[in-house]
């Protein structure tokens, strides 16, 4: 178990856990950074100050229950649905790959894919929003087609760790994928 | 070797009255000793690139191709055509940037000279550019991607692809908006002598910073079938897309009159376009079913196939800087009939062209030219043309004068924000110049802004696929392989 | 190469035995799904396998051996498990041995090639859980599906009780008993004459509405929405009552779920009409509804006297105008002496009516949409007249428009072609083109006041129609499935690792990842037939500009038919 700092595609700074449990499994944990207190305190400030302002126009006190209510399930809402803490990837040779989101809350979403589905992980590149980003994503096969390509599963979604994050994060996926692959070619 | 002179294949017809504009950029010894074996990172950037097909298009494709094999690092940033959007690699490595940009009309994206300046700022940084090289003036995006490459001091090249008018409206604004953005280029490349002069006069420009360097065409892609049997029959063949500006009104009337002329007259049409409907129509009111076969849209190497069905090729453009498609007939050993517009005199000699007037009247003379040619049996072979125009035109002379551009540029220095703003001012006149004057300080500040929030040490520098130590130009397979 | 062992979790407290199971060769992996305790006849054993084997279609064998040392090692027994290899032949064979006090137990595997060094995991489930739960979007050769597949499919095996004095003995996850089960067990027995009872009656009811619907009578209950409502609950209900067994998951899933939801819509039903029953609602509601009515007509008529004079400031052809309002006016005059003869026997009718709430929510609502669109029949007249005038004009105009083009529209290669026409055609279009332009703003004006009335009553009878459609299409079963018992419905699973030492096997949980609530809806959406517009609200805007006629959501569908 050993930890890493790197940087996202922003600057912002990201922990990589990686833990070994056997020659074919791993487990990568990206840890982004926490909420910032300053960043909740800006958001209610300002929620406070135009729910004021409503106040002092309308003289209806209605607004400031409304916004009290308002910001607390815009907050709790933004803890459970959108604010991820953890994204991490355990990898296991003879099963597959199973991705796992945190959210602040604790509310855990995973997704396990079958290694028979997976035809490969790389490093792609995409442009996303105003930028040009590298991303790691799995390939899924299609069933009926060997050859082809069914679907593409984007991975650290949330953490978009930069580029060294990533082909670190590749090369300990293609020792464990070559492996398979070996005992494919076995077969 | 005291001087090299980008020059024309035109040079050798004696044409007096472009004496004034032909004095053809020198790059000194001296200058391109220190440029030599440098390789440049080049950005290629058109609103035009494949799946479009068109001259630009294979222009830029091709021109790239011949730079990478030079040891270039070639990238090329276009828009998102439908679902091709993102990045994508072509053939030896060449990488594609489809950039999620509104198209507006005619390919052409919609400009506000702000909108795609974080993006590209973005992947000038990540690929390491040192020249922006634009294409085509009808392209909004490269004329941004000009704008936004001098506000970030990298060194531009632009590239005019097409002649314009000067009385209309709307060549007018085109003209005052090509002058705005060509006057601080460091060098502008045109593809004839025709549209050199044209260019500079729009855009008021100094000749010296005018470069030609003509299109060219892939002679290997256009042979002449040798399999092809005696006929007596006569085809022509008309390769364009069908629009009014490749004269596709003057081929409704030059069909009727020549197949009534000329029984065993044949027409072949290849292309697609909004004008279809003309021939279609003809076609019909003279029963004409089985003589005027109409191909629908080819693809770039279905061209040949057809080319080489004819005997005769017919070109009616309007308006044209450069005429790959009379190149291509040539070297398919074809007899070329065409208008005689633009750069069309310069591309080739006279014994391998007709030039006609732009009327149904003078392009019936000229095909009747031609009928007679063919029938009085002193042609060349359809060989010994091909062999004849081959080397007149290659993309690897291409690459090389373009290169030599790029070392030369290279070289120069990009003027700063003052001296950017005085040109401006001093250049396209008070009242314009003022406007983009502060729309380049806007761009300025907005730089100071996207490097505030996303400084460049934080941007990833991009693998390279091309150029020196490129993933693909190596000789072993490469490691990381990068889909989709 | 990995071995994995899917092993269940009720099964590790379990006495030394025998590991009952599948090998799956493709994935190199071994099911396990029961332990055989001492003392077992070997012979026994392979006749109750191969029994077992018949029934289910798949291969079982005995694994390999487990042994559970509670105190100290006991050397005898170890080598008795061994020597156990030679009577069941199975390549590879497993020995799972648990020490007491330590959680990592020791997994060898035996009887493959010596120099291949095998890694082993092993995999812990819950197999009650795994049993019971339906995986969803499994592919052909996923892993993952043949485990779940394997253990489902030996649900006789885990019927075998713990008290049974039967060949052998047994470890596997038991059901708590059979006690409870019986009054279950009397209701199926009870349901199966019941529902073919239901099924009779509604087999007669269906020859009854066959005889109806024929085709002069279809034109009308093809209009009404609660015709289409009754026919969709009698559809339900048959599917309900069909005597037999549902065959697979889904077939089953959706019968559950639309007794559910026509529980449901029965009872809001029903809650409302004693609402409604209590304390006269109805009386009100019939005397609110004929001033109501009536004030839409007076609207109306005012409406009208606007758009005759100079509405907004805009001066229209005065000669049209008249004419048109007048027309209106009348048709108006007519609706509101009919709605006059009709007020005595409102009150009656909507008693009557109130009684269709007992047949659910959803048959009161499509009453009520019908009702709506019978009281509004005027202002439908009023907006297919104007949608015709106004087409009308605006197709002339635009043929007149390619006249002036020099081009006609070539109907057979539907296309726009040139044509020259001759001096007297084009000044007569000349004319025609004036005329139709100069009145075009009248007739809009007309047409856009009574397409906008028209929409807001669709746009009513829409959220109507939307509402019955959820009280129809709400798969409830699977929610409240979902909800409670969130396993039995799995979109596939996921692993937990548990603690680990070094050199020992590697050792994962395998718990059941439960659909999404969004999947769950998605998948289990009953059919109800689809009242959203077909097209989009572009082509919409462009049907409303030309003046083509927009039909009710319902009817459209209809013509389409």
């Amino acid at each position: 178990m050993e930890d890493r700092t790197f940087s996202d595609i922003e600057g912002g700074k990201i922990i990589v856990q990686e833990r070994l449990f056997s020659k074919t499994c791993k487990e990568f944990n990206i840890i982004c950074p926490k909420m910032s207190v300053r960043s909740v305190v800006t958001a209610t400030f300002t929620a406070w100050v135009a729910a004021y302002a409503m106040y002092a126009y309308t003289e209806n006190n209605m607004v400031l229950s409304a916004t009290t209510v308002s910001t607390i399930i815009g907050l709790l809402f933004y803890l459970h649905f959108v604010k991820i803490d953890q994204e991490s990837l355990l990898l296991i040779g003879s099963l597959g790959i199973q991705m796992t989101l945190t959210y602040t809350s604790g509310k855990e979403s995973t997704e396990f894919i079958e290694m028979h589905k997976i035809k490969d992980v790389v490093i792609n590149e995409a442009i996303f929003m105003q930028k040009a980003i590298y991303y790691l994503c799995i390939l899924l096969e299609d069933p009926s087609e060997p050859k082809r390509i069914s679907s593409i599963v984007p991975l650290f979604q949330s953490a978009k760790p930069n580029l060294n994050c990533l082909v670190q994060v590749y090369n300990s996926c293609q020792e464990i994928l070559s492996e398979r692959k070996s005992f494919n070619l076995v077969d | 070797m005291d001087s090299h002179h980008i020059q024309s294949m035109v040079d050798r017809s004696e044409e007096g009255h472009r004496t004034c504009f032909s004095t053809t950029t020198c790059f000194t010894d001296e200058c391109l000793h220190h440029a030599a074996n440098r390789t440049h990172s080049i950005c290629m950037v058109s609103d035009f690139f494949y799946p479009n097909m068109g001259g630009v298009e294979s222009h830029i494709y091709q021109l790239s191709q011949c730079l990478i094999e030079r040891g270039h690092k070639v990238i090329i940033v276009t828009h998102a055509y439908g679902d091709r959007k993102g990045i994508r690699y072509l053939t030896n490595g060449l990488k594609v940037y489809y950039l999620p940009l509104k198209v507006m009309y005619n390919q052409s994206t919609a400009t506000t000279l702000l909108h795609s300046f974080p993006l590209l700022r973005y992947i000038f940084v990540r690929e390491r550019v040192t020249i922006v090289h634009s294409h085509s003036s009808f392209s909004a995006m490269a004329h941004d991607a000009l704008f936004h490459a001098k506000t970030l001091r990298l060194h531009t090249v632009f590239t005019d692809h097409s002649l314009f008018g000067f009385a209309d409206v709307s060549s007018v604004l085109t003209n005052k908006l090509l002058t705005v953005s060509l006057c601080d280029t460091t060098h502008i490349i045109c593809v004839s002598y025709t549209s050199k002069e044209n260019t500079v006069l729009r855009a008021a420009l100094d000749p010296k910073i005018v470069s030609v360097i003509p299109n060219a065409v892939d002679p290997t892609d256009f042979t002449p079938d040798p399999h092809r049997a005696k006929e007596n029959k006569i085809t022509i063949v008309v390769v364009s897309r069908l629009v009014y500006r490749k004269g596709i009104d003057l081929l409704g009337g030059i069909i009727p009159e020549m197949c009534q002329k000329y029984p065993d007259l044949h027409f072949i049409i290849g292309g697609e376009g909004p004008k279809r409907i003309i021939i279609e129509e003809v076609r019909e009111r003279y029963q004409l079913h089985d003589r005027v076969q109409l191909k629908g849209a080819l693809e770039h190497q279905e061209v040949r196939d057809v080319l080489v069905q004819g005997d005769i090729f017919l070109n009616m453009s309007l308006t044209e800087a450069f005429c790959m498609a009379i190149v291509e007939a040539a070297s398919c050993g074809l007899q070329v009939v065409s208008t005689r517009v633009g750069g069309i005199p310069e591309v080739l000699p006279e014994d391998y062209i007709i030039l006609c007037e732009p009327s149904v009247k003078s392009l019936c003379g000229g095909l009747e030219k031609a009928i007679k040619n063919m029938k009085s049996g002193k042609l060349p072979s359809p060989d010994a043309i091909h062999r004849a125009v081959r080397p007149f035109y290659t993309w690897r002379d291409v690459a090389e004068r373009s290169e030599k551009v790029y070392d030369w540029v290279s070289l120069q220095t990009v003027l700063p924000m003052n001296k950017r703003l005085d040109r401006l001012i001093t250049h396209c006149g008070v009242v314009t110049g003022c406007i983009f004057a502060f729309f380049v300080v806007v761009s300025y500040i907005f730089l100071m802004f996207l490097r505030w929030t996303t400084p460049d040490s934080v941007i990833d520098i991009a693998v390279n696929a091309t150029g020196p130590g490129g993933a693909w130009s190596r000789q072993y397979p490469p490691k990381k392989r990068l889909k989709n | 190469m990995t071995v994995k062992i899917f092993f269940p979790t009720c099964c590790s407290p379990s006495e030394n035995g025998l590991l009952i199971g599948r090998w799956l060769e493709e994935h190199r992996s071994a099911v396990v799904l029961a332990i055989v305790h001492f003392p077992f006849i070997p012979g026994n054993v392979k006749r109750y396998l191969a029994g077992l084997e018949r029934e289910t279609g798949l291969r079982l064998a005995v694994l390999g051996t487990w042994s559970n040392i509670k105190a100290q090692k006991d050397e005898q027994m170890e080598s008795f498990l061994g020597d156990l290899k030679s009577i069941f032949i199975h390549r590879p064979w497993l020995r799972i041995t648990r020490e007491a006090s330590i959680i990592f137990w020791d997994c060898r595997i035996e009887g493959v090639d010596e120099e291949a060094e095998e890694e082993v995991v092993l995999v812990y489930y819950d197999q009650r859980k795994v049993m019971l739960s339906e995986l969803h979007d499994a592919t052909e050769h996923s892993e993952i599906a043949t485990v779940f597949d394997t253990v489902a499919r030996n649900r006789t095996l885990f019927a075998l009780d713990r008290y049974d004095e039967g060949p052998i003995k047994l470890t596997h996850w038991q059901s708590d008993g059979v006690e409870a089960s019986i009054i279950v067990e009397l209701c199926k027995q009870a349901s199966v004459p019941l529902c073919a009872l239901l099924s009779f009656i509604l087999s007669l009811i269906f020859s009854v509405t066959r005889a109806l619907g024929r085709k002069p009578l279809s034109f009308l209950w093809n209009k009404l929405s609660t015709c289409e409502q009754l026919g969709k609950r009698l559809d339900s209900l048959q599917l309900i009552c069909g005597t037999k067994a549902a065959k697979d998951h889904t077939l089953f899933m959706r019968k559950a779920s639309t007794l559910v939801s026509l529980l449901l819509d029965v009872i809001l039903g029903i809650v409302l009409m004693s609402w409604l029953y209590r304390g006269d609602h109805i009386g009100q509601l019939a005397n609110a509804l004929m001033p109501v009515a009536d004030r839409v007509a007076v609207e109306l008529q005012g409406l009208l006297q606007w758009l005759m004079g100079a509405p907004a400031g805009l001066k229209m052809n005065k000669a049209l105008d008249e004419v048109l309002g007048r027309f209106f006016m009348y048709h108006i005059h007519l609706w509101i002496s009919y709605i006059r003869l009709m007020s005595p026997f409102i009150e009656v009718i909507l008693w009557y009516i109130g009684l269709s709430a007992c047949l659910g929510l959803s048959v009161a609502l499509s009453v009520l949409s019908d009702i709506i669109a019978l009281l509004t029949f005027h202002i439908y007249c009023f907006y297919v007249y104007g949608a015709r005038l106004y087409c009308l004009k605006i197709h002339g105009l635009a043929s007149l428009w390619r006249l002036f083009r020099g081009k006609k529209w070539n109907v057979l290669r539907q296309r726009v072609d040139s044509c020259s026409y001759d001096l007297d055609q084009l000044f007569l279009g000349t004319l025609l083109f004036t005329i139709l332009l100069f009145l075009l703003p009248t007739t809009a004006l007309y047409y856009l006041v009574f397409t906008l009335l028209r929409l807001l009553v669709v746009l009513v009878q829409g959220v109507i129609q939307m509402t019955i459609n959820l009280l129809n299409s709400l798969p409830l079963y699977a929610l409240v499935l979902r909800l409670c018992r969130s396993y039995r419905l799995a979109a596939g699973v996921k692993f937990r690792m548990l603690q680990q030492e070094h050199g020992k096997c590697l050792r994962l949980l395998m718990q059941i990842n439960p659909l999404t609530y969004g999947k769950v809806l998605q998948q289990y959406r009953l059919p109800s037939s689809n009242l959203y517009p077909k097209d989009s609200w572009g082509a919409l805007c462009k049907k409303l500009f030309i003046g083509e006629l927009i039909y009710p959501w319902r009817q459209e569908r209809d013509k389409q038919d």
